[in-house]
C-alpha cells in the first residue's frame, strides 16, 4: 500500500473565446447588472456557438485537451499512463463511456479506465479513486473533470417571457475540462497529495440538484432536464464546506497550521465569495476561477489546481473543498508542493 | 558487457499494413493480412493441387503487400527505364530506407557522406530468377538492377552512405543476422550508425511450390505457430528497414529511441541431423550466448518473438531449445509469440518483422498477441518449458524489461537478439508561441500529398507539442527544393493553415516555392523616432535568440549607462531623452541583427539610417559591440548636453526646392534625404520656422518632428571635436557585409568607417535615398527591417522595390506578438534560405516528435512477375508492363526537339517531363551508361563521321538546356565549317 502521490502536472481546455455577461444581455435579455450584482459571475466559456447553435466541442474535445496538456506539462508519452479516470455529469453518451473515447483519442492502450458520474464533486471523487488505483504497476495515471451544458443551453430560445429561474443557468453554467497527471513518483516541482476526502452525506435528503436524461419513449416529457433548489443550496453549502474544509485539514494534520492557498467550492462568483466568508481562513490566498470560467462543474477543482501550480513554491500547502449539491457529497483535498 | 546499441528508426510495410502504425494495430488487434494470391503475381489456379502433384502447391493463400509496383522514380532521380530495370525489391528498400531516417529524426539528405552502413538481409529475387535468364533482353540496367549486392549498394549510392555496405543470404534469418553484422559494426566503429533492412517479393510460386514439395507449405497458406493447428508455412512478403545507433549517441542527439539492443548472437548448426533440419542445441547455444553477452540470466527475459514457422517439429525443437535455458526455476513464465501468424513467413524479411514487433512492443510497452488458431499446441508443453503462449495482448511491467528475437535459417544459420525497453526520458514542455512548421518535396504536387499527410498529425497533437512539432519538421522535412513554411504564431491559425493547404492543392502550388538559389538579404536599420516604450517587448518574452543577445547588449551597454536597458523596454517609461533613446534603439537593433545571425539570417548588405548605422556596423563586423556600444553612449550623452531648442521638420519636396532657403540660413541644414520629394530640415528653431513659413507661401507642407534637438544640423557642432575624442581610434576590421553609408551616400570600405566617418555622421545629411538607389543596384531579393516598427520600408517601396523584393520587418511596432521572427523565417526559408532553425526554439522545445514520414508518388509503376512474363519451359520474357503507359515520342524536326526526344528515349521519359533546367544527372539519373547511349544518338542527330566523345560531353553538361545549346553550336560550327569548306573549295 503506497501513500506516496503527487500530482506532476496539471492542464485545461475551456472552449472557444471568454462570452461576457453584455453577449448575454443581448442575445438572451437577461440583465447585466443583475448578473455582476447577484451572480457574480463575468465571464464562461460555452461548447456552442451562439450565433449558429452549432455544437463546437464535445465532451471528448475537452477532455482529451486538457489531458494532453497536462501530458504534455510532464513530459509524458501515452503508453506511460497506466489507468483513466474521468469524472463528469455529462457524458457525450451514456455508452460507450466518455473516458474510453478521451483514452482513445490520447493514444492510451491496453489500461484500466473508469467514468464517475457525478457532479460538483466529482472531480475530488475521481482524483480519490485514483490515489487509491496507484500501486507497483499503476504508476502513472490521468485524471480528468470535465462538463458540458451545451445540450440544455436553447440558443433560439425568444428572450421575452423565460423564467428567471431557468434564465440564471445560463449565466451561472460554463463548459471545460480540467486534468491532472498522478504518480506515485516524487518528482521535483510536483504537488505532494496528502489526504482526499470523498463522502456522501445525503441520506433521507431531499436532491438540491437534478440533471435528466431521456431515451426514445420520454423525451418528450414535460419533466424539466435540469431543476435546481437554489435556496436549499444556499442554506446547506456553507455550513457543509466549514466542515469538510475541517476535518479535511484535521485528517491532514494541519488543523494547527493554516495553509497558504486556499481552493474553495465554486458555485458562482458570488456564492463563492460568500462561502469564503464563513470559511475563516483569512490570510490563506484563495484560488478561484468559476468568476470567469462559469460553473463548469468536474472541471473546476482541477482549473484550481491549474491556476494553485502556477503559483505554489516547494513547501507551501493548499486546501481544496468542493459540495455537490444533488445528494449532497463533501469532497476535499490537500497538497503540498515539494 | 557490450555497447549498448538503440533502434531508433522504423519503417516497413507488411501484409495488411502499409506502414509501422498500420503494422502495430494489425498486431495488437491480433489481425492477420494474408489473402488469395492476387492476379498481378501468378495464376494461382494454374499452380494449386491438393496431391503433391509436381509444379504445384497446395494453397492459393499468402501474404501479400500492397502496391509493390509503386515507385517514385523522379524523387530519386532514377530514369524510368532504369525503374523498369530494377528489382522492385531495390525500390521498396530505397524508400523504406528514407522513410525510417526520417522517422530517426533526420533529414535523410544529412546522412549524405556519414559513416552510415547498410545491411541488407535477403534470400530470393525473383526479379533476377524471371529476367537474367532472358539473355536477349539483358542491358546495363537489367544488370545493375538485380543482384542482392546492389539491395544494399543502390540506397549506400542514393543517399551518399559511406560506411559497409552489403547484403547478406542466411536465408530464413537473413535479415536478423544482417541486425548482428550491423551491430557488430557499430561497436567496431565500422561505422556510426546503420540502416538494417530485409526485404522478401513473392513474384514466382516457385518457393510455394518447394515448400509444397517438401511438406513445409500450410494448406490454408497461414503460419499458425506454437497452435494446436499449426500444419505448416504459408509465405508472406514485406519490407523493413531499422536505423540503428549506439545508445549514447542516439541519447545525446535526444533522439527517440524505440527499443535498446543489448546484445545478439549468431551460430549455426553445423552437421546436424540433415542440412534443412533444424538443431535444438545450436538454437539453445545461440539463445544462451545472447543472454550472457547482454549480462541477463535468463529469468529477466520476459518474452521471446520466436521464429514460429508453424511446423510441426520446427516449433516442437524451438520450444525445446527454448526450454532448455527458460525451463530453470523462475517465478513467471516467459511470453512467446510470433509475427508469423499475422504476416505468413516473410523469408529475408521474417528476422526484420520480428525485430520490428518487438521494438514496437519495447516502444509502446505492449506486447502484441500471437494469432493461435485451434489454441495452443498442448504437445508442446509450454509450461514445462518456462514458456507461455502471448495469445493476448499483455502490458509489460514497469521498470526495465528485457526480450529476445529469435530466427533461424534453411540451412542452419541462426540468430538471437537481446532487447530492452528505452531509458525513460520526462521532458517537460516549457509554453512558446513562436515556430515555423516547414515542408519540402520534390514537385508541388508531392508537396500537397505532404501537407495532406501532415495535416492529420499538426490536428491531433496538443497545442503544447505544436513547437516541437515545427522543431521536428525543421530538422526532418525542410531539404527538398519545393518548399512551404507555415509559421506558429497560434495554435488555431497553424492547424487552420495546415487543414486548408491539406484541402487545396491551389493554395499549396500558390505558397511554396522552388528557390533556385539563395536569398539576397539587406538589412536596413531604422533611425531614431522609431522608438516607443516597451518596444520589442514581446519579442524579447518569445523569441530565445532575441533575449539571449538583447541581454548580451545589455550587460555592456549597463555599465556604460548607468542603467538597464532592459528595464526601460520592458516597462513604460519614456525612453525620448536622446541620450537613453540612442542606446535603447542601438540595443534592440544590434539584438535583433544578431539574432537573424544565429537563426541563419545573413546579410548581403546593409544600410543604417542615422543612428541605425551603429548597429548595421555591427552586423557588417565592422565594429563590435563593446566599441559601438561606447560610442552610442557617448554620442547620445554629447548629444543630450548640447543646448535644447532646436528643431526638425519633414517636408514633403525636393532638396533642390528648399536648398536655397537653407543657404539663407547658416544655422539650418537639410538633415535627411529619404526620397526625391522627402526631405528634413533641421537647426534652430526659428530659422527653421522661416524656412517652413515660406515653404508655406508656395503650398508646401512641412510636419514638425518631435525631438529633444536638431541632429544632423550645424547646432551639433560643438559636440564633434569631443565626440571624436571619446571615440579615439576605431580599430580596423574588414567587413562582412557591404555597408551603403548614408553619410556618402554610397558604398564604402572598411577604412573609411573610421572616427571621422563617425564623427562627420553627426553632422552630415542622411543620403537615405542615395544609398536606396546603391541598394538597387546590388538587386537584394529581400529589405529587412531591423527596429522597433518598420520606417524605411515604406521609403524603399516608394523608391521602386516593388512586386519582385520581399519587404519583412522584425517588429510590427505596438501591436506585436513575438510571432513575426517566425513569420520572417518561414518567407525566407521558403525563399532559400538554410535557416538555422535550433536558435528558434528554447531548449524545451528542441524534441524530436516521431512525424508520419514522406509519402512517395505512385503514380508511375514498374512490373514484372510469373504473371506478366511467361515462366514456361523457354522462360522467355513475353512482356514487361509499365503504367502508366510511355507516351509515344513525338517526330521532332528542329534540332532542340530532336535532342530533347533523345534524351527522353534513353531515360524513357516522356518528352513532357524534360525542361531546360533539368538535371541530367540528378533529376533524370542519368549514369555514364546512359551519357554513352545518349552519345550515340547524338552522333547520328548531328550526322558526324566522328562519334560523339562522352568525356566531352559530361564537364560540359547539367541541364537539358545546356546539351540543347551544346548541341546546337555543334550544328552551327558544323554548317559554318560546311560553309566555308564550300567556299574554299577551288
Amino acid at each position: 500500500m503506497t501513500s506516496e502521490r503527487y500530482i506532476l502536472a496539471t492542464g485545461t481546455a475551456l472552449p472557444g473565446e471568454p462570452i461576457g455577461n453584455d453577449v448575454l444581455s443581448n442575445r438572451f435579455g437577461i440583465n447585466e447588472t443583475w448578473v455582476e450584482n447577484f451572480i457574480g459571475t463575468r465571464t464562461r466559456h460555452f461548447a456552442v456557438d451562439l450565433g449558429t447553435g452549432q455544437v463546437t466541442h464535445t465532451l471528448t474535445d475537452l477532455g482529451a485537451q486538457a489531458a494532453a496538456a497536462a501530458m504534455a506539462a510532464a513530459g509524458i508519452e501515452p503508453w506511460e499512463i497506466d489507468f483513466v479516470v474521468l469524472g463528469t455529469a455529462t457524458p457525450d453518451e451514456l455508452m460507450p463511456a466518455t473516458v474510453n473515447r478521451i483514452a482513445d483519442r490520447l493514444g492510451i492502450d491496453q489500461v484500466p479506465t473508469y467514468q464517475l458520474q457525478s457532479g460538483c464533486a466529482g472531480a475530488i471523487q475521481a482524483l480519490d479513486v485514483a490515489t487509491r488505483l496507484l500501486d507497483d504497476e499503476h504508476e502513472t495515471g490521468l485524471v480528468i473533470g470535465a462538463d458540458i451544458c451545451a445540450k440544455h443551453l436553447v440558443v433560439d430560445r425568444a428572450a421575452p417571457g423565460v423564467a428567471p429561474a431557468q434564465l440564471v443557468n445560463y449565466v451561472l453554467f460554463g463548459d471545460g475540462a480540467g486534468a491532472v497527471v498522478l504518480t506515485n513518483k516524487p518528482t521535483p516541482g510536483a504537488m505532494r497529495v496528502h489526504r482526499v476526502l470523498n463522502r456522501f452525506t445525503g441520506l433521507g435528503q431531499e436532491p438540491g440538484q437534478v440533471i435528466r436524461w431521456f431515451g426514445l419513449a420520454d423525451r418528450h416529457s414535460d419533466l424539466p432536464a435540469f431543476e435546481e433548489d437554489y435556496k436549499a443550496i444556499e442554506q446547506r453549502v456553507p455550513g457543509l464546506a466549514r466542515e469538510t474544509l475541517l476535518e479535511t485539514l484535521e485528517q491532514t494534520g494541519w488543523h494547527l497550521t493554516r495553509p497558504d492557498f486556499l481552493l474553495p467550492p465554486q458555485l458562482s462568483g458570488r456564492m463563492t465569495q460568500h462561502i469564503v466568508k464563513g470559511l475563516g481562513m483569512d490570510g490563506a490566498t484563495e484560488i478561484s476561477c468559476v468568476a470567469d470560467t462559469g460553473n463548469n462543474g468536474n472541471a473546476l477543482p482541477f482549473l484550481q489546481l491549474d491556476l494553485l501550480a502556477q503559483r505554489i513554491k516547494p513547501g507551501q500547502r493548499a486546501v481544496a473543498v468542493a459540495i455537490e449539491s444533488s445528494k449532497w457529497i463533501k469532497g476535499g483535498f490537500t497538497v503540498e508542493a515539494i | 558487457m557490450t555497447t549498448r546499441l538503440a533502434v531508433v528508426g522504423i519503417d516497413c510495410q507488411f501484409p495488411g499494413a502499409v506502414n509501422k502504425d498500420a503494422f502495430w494495430d494489425l498486431l495488437v488487434r491480433g489481425e492477420h493480412g494474408l489473402s488469395a494470391v492476387p492476379r498481378q503475381r501468378w495464376d494461382a489456379d494454374r499452380f494449386y493441387s491438393a496431391g503433391k502433384q509436381a509444379g504445384t502447391t497446395n494453397t492459393r493463400t499468402a501474404g501479400f503487400i500492397s502496391d509493390p509496383d509503386a515507385f517514385d522514380h523522379v524523387f530519386f532521380g532514377i530514369s524510368p527505364r532504369e525503374a523498369a530495370a530494377m528489382d522492385p525489391q531495390q525500390r521498396l528498400l530505397l524508400q523504406t530506407s528514407w522513410r525510417a531516417l526520417e522517422d530517426a529524426g533526420m533529414a535523410p539528405t544529412s546522412v549524405a557522406g556519414t559513416s552510415t552502413g547498410v545491411y541488407v538481409g535477403i534470400m530470393s529475387s525473383e526479379w533476377a530468377n524471371l529476367h537474367m535468364t532472358d539473355y536477349a533482353g539483358v542491358t546495363a540496367h537489367r544488370g545493375s538492377g538485380n543482384g542482392y549486392c546492389m539491395t544494399a549498394n543502390r540506397i549506400s549510392y542514393h543517399l551518399d552512405l559511406k560506411g559497409p555496405s552489403l547484403a547478406i543470404d542466411t536465408a530464413c534469418s537473413s535479415s536478423l543476422v544482417a541486425l548482428h553484422s550491423a551491430c557488430a559494426a557499430l561497436r567496431a566503429g565500422d561505422c556510426d550508425q546503420a540502416l538494417v533492412g530485409g526485404v522478401n517479393l513473392l513474384l514466382t510460386p516457385a518457393l510455394s511450390i518447394f515448400y509444397h514439395q517438401a511438406g513445409l507449405s500450410a494448406p490454408d497458406g497461414r503460419c499458425k505457430p506454437f497452435s494446436a493447428g499449426a500444419n505448416g508455412i504459408g509465405r508472406g512478403e514485406g519490407v523493413g528497414v531499422v536505423v540503428l545507433r549506439r545508445l549514447a549517441d542516439a541519447l545525446a542527439d535526444r533522439q527517440p529511441v524505440y527499443a535498446v539492443i543489448e546484445a545478439s548472437a549468431v551460430n549455426s548448426d553445423g552437421r546436424s541431423n540433415g542440412l534443412t533440419a533444424p538443431s535444438r542445441w545450436s538454437q539453445r547455444q545461440v539463445v544462451a550466448d545472447a543472454y550472457q553477452r547482454a549480462g541477463l540470466e535468463p529469468d529477466q527475459v520476459r518474452f521471446v518473438e520466436g521464429h514460429g514457422t508453424g511446423t510441426t517439429l520446427g516449433d516442437m525443437i524451438e520450444v525445446r531449445a527454448l526450454g532448455d535455458v527458460h525451463g530453470a526455476d523462475r517465478t513467471q513464465p516467459c511470453l512467446l509469440g510470433s509475427v508469423k501468424g499475422n504476416i505468413g513467413h516473410a523469408e529475408g524479411a521474417a528476422g526484420i518483422a520480428g525485430l520490428i514487433k518487438a521494438c514496437l512492443a519495447m516502444d509502446r510497452r505492449i506486447l502484441p498477441p500471437t494469432i493461435c488458431a485451434a489454441g495452443e499446441n498442448p504437445e508442446l508443453r509450454l509450461a514445462e518449458h518456462g514458456l507461455r503462449l502471448a495469445a493476448r495482448p499483455s502490458r509489460l511491467p514497469k521498470g526495465t524489461v528485457f526480450g529476445g528475437v529469435s530466427s533461424f535459417g534453411l540451412g542452419g544459420t541462426n540468430a538471437h537478439v537481446v532487447l530492452s525497453t528505452p531509458p525513460v526520458r520526462r521532458e517537460p514542455v516549457p509554453p512558446q508561441p513562436g515556430g515555423v512548421l516547414t515542408i519540402s518535396a520534390n514537385t508541388v504536387t508531392a508537396l500537397h500529398r505532404n501537407v495532406a499527410m501532415l495535416a492529420a498529425t499538426v490536428t491531433r497533437e496538443p497545442a503544447e507539442r505544436l513547437a516541437q512539432l515545427c522543431h521536428s519538421t525543421n530538422v526532418v522535412k525542410s531539404t527538398q527544393r519545393c518548399r512551404l513554411a507555415v509559421p506558429l504564431s497560434t495554435p488555431d491559425a497553424l492547424r487552420d493553415t495546415v487543414l486548408a493547404l491539406a484541402d487545396d492543392p491551389g493554395m499549396v502550388a500558390a505558397a511554396s516555392r522552388r528557390p533556385a538559389g539563395k536569398p539576397k538579404i539587406a538589412f536596413l536599420f531604422t533611425g531614431q523616432g522609431s522608438q516607443y516604450a516597451g518596444m520589442a517587448a514581446a519579442l524579447y518574452a518569445n523569441c530565445p535568440a532575441y533575449q539571449e543577445r538583447f541581454d548580451e547588449a545589455d550587460a555592456v551597454l549597463t555599465p556604460l549607462l548607468g542603467r538597464s536597458i532592459g528595464e526601460l523596454v520592458a516597462g513604460t517609461v519614456s525612453i525620448d531623452d536622446t541620450a537613453l533613446t540612442q542606446p535603447a534603439l542601438f540595443c534592440v537593433q544590434y539584438a535583433m541583427a544578431a539574432a537573424l545571425a544565429d537563426l541563419g539570417v545573413v546579410p548581403d548588405t546593409v544600410v543604417g539610417h542615422s543612428i541605425g548605422e551603429y548597429a548595421a556596423a555591427c552586423a557588417a563586423g565592422r565594429l563590435t559591440l563593446a566599441e559601438a556600444a561606447a560610442m552610442v553612449v557617448a554620442r547620445g550623452a554629447l548629444m543630450q548636453g548640447l543646448p535644447p531648442g532646436g528643431s526638425m521638420v519633414a517636408v514633403r519636396c525636393s532638396v533642390a526646392a528648399v536648398q536655397p532657403l537653407v543657404d539663407d540660413e547658416p544655422s539650418v541644414s537639410v538633415a535627411a534625404v529619404n526620397g526625391p520629394a522627402s526631405v528634413v530640415l533641421s537647426g534652430a528653431a526659428d530659422a527653421v520656422a522661416r524656412i517652413t513659413a515660406a515653404l508655406a507661401e508656395t503650398g508646401i507642407q512641412a510636419t514638425p518632428l518631435t525631438v529633444s534637438h536638431a541632429f544632423h544640423s550645424p547646432l551639433m557642432a560643438p559636440m564633434l571635436e569631443p565626440f571624436g575624442a571619446a571615440i579615439g581610434t576605431v580599430p580596423q576590421r574588414s567587413l562582412t557585409a557591404t555597408f551603403v553609408s548614408t553619410v556618402h551616400g554610397r558604398v564604402v570600405g572598411p577604412a573609411e568607417l573610421d572616427t571621422d566617418y563617425w564623427v562627420q555622421q553627426v553632422r552630415a545629411p542622411v543620403r537615405f535615398a542615395d544609398a536606396l538607389g546603391v541598394l538597387a543596384e546590388r538587386a537584394p531579393t529581400h529589405l529587412v527591417e531591423i527596429g522597433p516598427r518598420p520606417v524605411l520600408l515604406a521609403l524603399a517601396r516608394r523608391a521602386g522595390f516593388g512586386s519582385g523584393v520581399a519587404t519583412l520587418a522584425c517588429c510590427p511596432g505596438k501591436r506585436a506578438t513575438g510571432a513575426e521572427l517566425s513569420e520572417l523565417l518561414a518567407v525566407l526559408y521558403r525563399d532559400g534560405l538554410a535557416v538555422n532553425w535550433t536558435a528558434l526554439y528554447r531548449p524545451g522545445q528542441r524534441v524530436l516528435r516521431r512525424l508520419p514520414p514522406y509519402v512517395f508518388s505512385d503514380d508511375a509503376r514498374f512490373w514484372a512477375s510469373a504473371a506478366t512474363v511467361d515462366t514456361g519451359p523457354t522462360t522467355a520474357i513475353r512482356t514487361a508492363v509499365r503504367a502508366p503507359v510511355p507516351i509515344e515520342p513525338q517526330r521532332p524536326t528542329d534540332v532542340g526537339s530532336r535532342v530533347l526526344a533523345a534524351i527522353a528515349e534513353v531515360g524513357d521519359y516522356s518528352v513532357d517531363d524534360l525542361h531546360t533546367g533539368t538535371r541530367l544527372r540528378d533529376d533524370l539519373g542519368y549514369d555514364s551508361i546512359m551519357v554513352m547511349q545518349l552519345g550515340d544518338r547524338l552522333t547520328d542527330l548531328l550526322s558526324d563521321d566522328e562519334p560523339l566523345s562522352v568525356q566531352e560531353l559530361l564537364p560540359q553538361i547539367v541541364t537539358v538546356g545546356d546539351l540543347m545549346s551544346f548541341v546546337a553550336d555543334r550544328c552551327q560550327d558544323g554548317a559554318t565549317a560546311a560553309h566555308r569548306s564550300a567556299k574554299g573549295a577551288p
